[in-house]
């Protein structure tokens, strides 16, 4: 009786089990990397947004601080956008005909707030507070990166889960004293957090971990 | 030999070779696909819905899905571990029942993993349940009984499924050599693995069918006290109780028992297989049906002493389960599970088909009234009067239930048309040892 399967398909088939148990060897690794690159969190992609608002220009040149529009930052969980008022106190003065600016201008004329495009929006089953963060000695830099060299708004930082978590296992090495927290570019130094701070910390972990915390 | 060896078992290799298969068998594969269709139907529902479409709420938000996942993985239990002693044994009965034994623990298995998943609310997301590292950085909860089953799951799968595939290999070699359309050949050429039938070939096949075997054992004993801890490490008064997964045990292997008596017969019954399913096997099935319901009668027993014996709380919570609202699903399932089974100690009992297919069905149901009992009965006294209430599952549901005997029946139904249900590699051993013998 004649062989059912050739010399040749019979190696085919052994090359064809070694070759799927490397491919799907291969897709874990894949989707292990995958998982954690900068295009699935959208890191570094600017939102469609109805104004060119330029942060290199506003914070970086012109050195305006960044409660000056994020204005609930220090007491409110939501950071605030500007109104189109506090945008006009300058620009009723400076840039009045620019065409650019025609969303603001109308949004003052009409009432109706600029629909500026979230760049950092959290899943709604995540707690987030800017005044627990901003008041405790964690800085707009350390999660929003260099904004003030920013020509488009960008995330910098994943913002998953594990990146929370990064920083709330062990937060002493990522807290700045209070007067530094708007700073950008600052350069840490040991000896600017007081030990009985970083002691409080390494024992608030517990709680700072806790499922709770963010999930209410 | 190999033409008196061909003969032997031809009868079994005929049925997967056979062109046509009959009209009987058509309708049957068409009624259990149109339950598979309404499986289809419900699963989407669900999962587009959310769990809102079942009748589950506090203080039940374990009804059908939990009762189905623990009667099913039940029978996938008793089955393999009933296949894996008979392997481990070497005993002339798992000649007779060993291939479908197994299949009915692998189908069960597939059966019993649907509901776990689809109880989550959100079973695109199951595999959360599995360590891997994920970006979130946290590790599934391991005291969750969620985590249990996934682990009882797959593993039950994995090893099932390789005790069945073992098993089949040097049979679908058989079948490869004796089809006569090409194509056929080749499929089960491809799963026959190049089985060339050597002595090298054999002796490792003996090695891996014990030792997946042997992995059975321990592994069915955890899996099902896995289902029974889920209850027992609950604060419920009714299932905060040590004795949970010997009783989860001991029923577990009388409904696959039972269950795997119930194929017997019907194959038996339907293909004609007595010369290879004969008298003796099924007699020894049935008493070992009857010993297991004897088993089971022993624990309901127990439940009782260990009630009577236990503190206030769980007493009063036991025998509501016994006389309140739903003590007809206590009662109704030690008749079924114990009382009926006792017809087995008449021998023509044991070797009559109709009263197999009767205690087979009647253990499979007594075991999920035991299952609805605890799981539904079992909460009716919880500690908190203002939640009691009552439980009656919704259409979806039932879809659901309907939906995996169908899954199942369709499953056996096909693995008949394709594969033989007896080991013929076995028949012919045996065969030879009675000749040489």
């Amino acid at each position: 009786m004649a062989q059912l399967f050739t010399q040749t398909a019979s190696n085919a088939f052994r090359v064809l089990i070694v070759l799927s148990l490397l491919a799907s060897a291969g897709a874990v690794l894949l989707g292990y990397v995958w998982a954690r690159s900068d295009a699935v969190w959208n890191v570094g992609k600017p939102a469609p947004q109805p104004v060119p608002f330029r942060h290199d220009l506003h914070t970086g040149s012109l050195g305006i601080d960044c409660r000056y529009c994020h204005t609930n930052v220090e007491r409110a969980a939501d950071a605030g956008m500007p109104s189109a008022q506090t945008c006009m106190s300058c620009h009723s003065q400076v840039w009045t005909g620019a065409s650019i600016l025609e969303p603001v201008r109308s949004s003052l004329v009409l009432g109706q707030p600029i629909s500026w495009a979230s760049v950092h929006r959290l899943p709604d089953f995540a707690y987030f507070n800017h005044a627990a963060h901003v008041t405790r000695g964690v800085a707009c830099e350390t999660c929003h990166g260099r904004v003030d060299q920013m020509t488009r708004t960008v995330k910098t930082q994943t913002m998953s889960m594990g990146w929370c978590l990064e920083c709330h296992r062990d937060p002493a090495p990522h807290l700045r004293p209070r007067e530094e927290v708007f700073t950008m570019g600052y350069e840490p130094h040991r000896e600017s957090l007081p030990d009985d701070v970083r002691a409080f910390y390494s024992e608030a972990r517990q709680r700072l971990t806790s499922c709770n915390t963010c999930h209410r | 030999m190999a033409g008196r060896a061909q003969i032997l078992t031809s009868p079994v290799a005929d049925v997967p070779l056979a062109r046509s298969f009959g009209w009987a068998w058509w309708i049957a594969l068409l009624t259990s696909g149109a339950l598979v269709l309404l499986l289809g139907y419900t699963l989407v529902t669900v999962t587009i819905l959310g769990v809102g479409v079942w009748g589950v709420n506090i203080p039940f938000v374990w009804g059908f899905d939990l009762i189905n996942y623990a009667w099913w993985i039940g029978i996938a239990n008793g089955a393999s571990l009933f296949a894996a002693s008979l392997v481990l044994r070497r005993h002339d009965l798992r000649t007779a029942v060993n291939r479908f034994a197994e299949g009915v623990a692998f189908f069960a298995v597939i059966c019993a993993g649907i509901f776990p998943i689809f109880h989550l609310g959100r079973p695109w997301l199951f595999y959360w349940v599995f360590p891997y590292p994920a970006t979130f950085q946290v590790w599934p909860q391991f005291r969750s009984t969620l985590t249990w089953d996934f682990w009882a799951i797959s593993t039950h799968a994995i090893v099932t499924s390789l005790l069945w595939y073992v098993g089949l290999i040097p049979d679908l070699a058989t079948l490869r050599d004796r089809a006569r359309n090409r194509n056929v050949k080749r499929i089960y050429g491809v799963f026959a693995l190049g089985w060339r039938g050597s002595i090298r070939h054999w002796a490792y096949h003996q090695r891996a069918y014990r030792l997946v075997a042997i992995l059975v054992l321990p592994l069915i004993l955890i899996m099902q006290s896995t289902v029974a801890f889920e209850f027992a490490v609950t604060l419920v008064p009714d299932w905060h109780e040590t004795r949970q997964p010997l009783h989860f045990v001991a029923t577990g292997l009388a409904q696959g028992l039972s269950i795997v008596l119930l194929v017997a017969v019907l194959l038996r019954w339907a293909l004609r297989l007595e010369r290879f399913i004969d008298e003796g096997d099924v007699d020894l099935l049935g008493r070992l049906v009857l010993a297991s319901a004897l088993v089971s009668g022993y624990l309901y027993l127990d439940e009782i002493a260990a009630a009577v014996l236990a503190d206030p709380l769980t007493r009063q919570a036991t025998f509501a389960r016994m006389t309140g609202d739903y003590a007809g699903f206590y009662w109704a399932a030690i008749v079924y599970s114990v009382l009926i089974p006792q017809l087995f100690w008449l021998r023509v009992a044991r070797q009559s088909t109709i009263a197999g297919i009767f205690v087979g069905l009647s253990i499979g149901i007594g075991v999920w009234l035991d299952r609805f009992s605890i799981i539904i009965g079992g909460l009716q006294t919880d500690h908190l009067p203002s939640i009691w209430r009552s439980y009656t599952p919704t259409l979806p549901e039932w879809g659901l239930f309907l939906g995996t005997i169908g899954l199942f029946a369709s499953l056996i139904l096909l693995f008949i048309r394709f594969l033989p249900v007896v080991s013929m590699f076995e028949t012919r051993h045996d065969e030879h040892l009675e000749k040489s013998g």
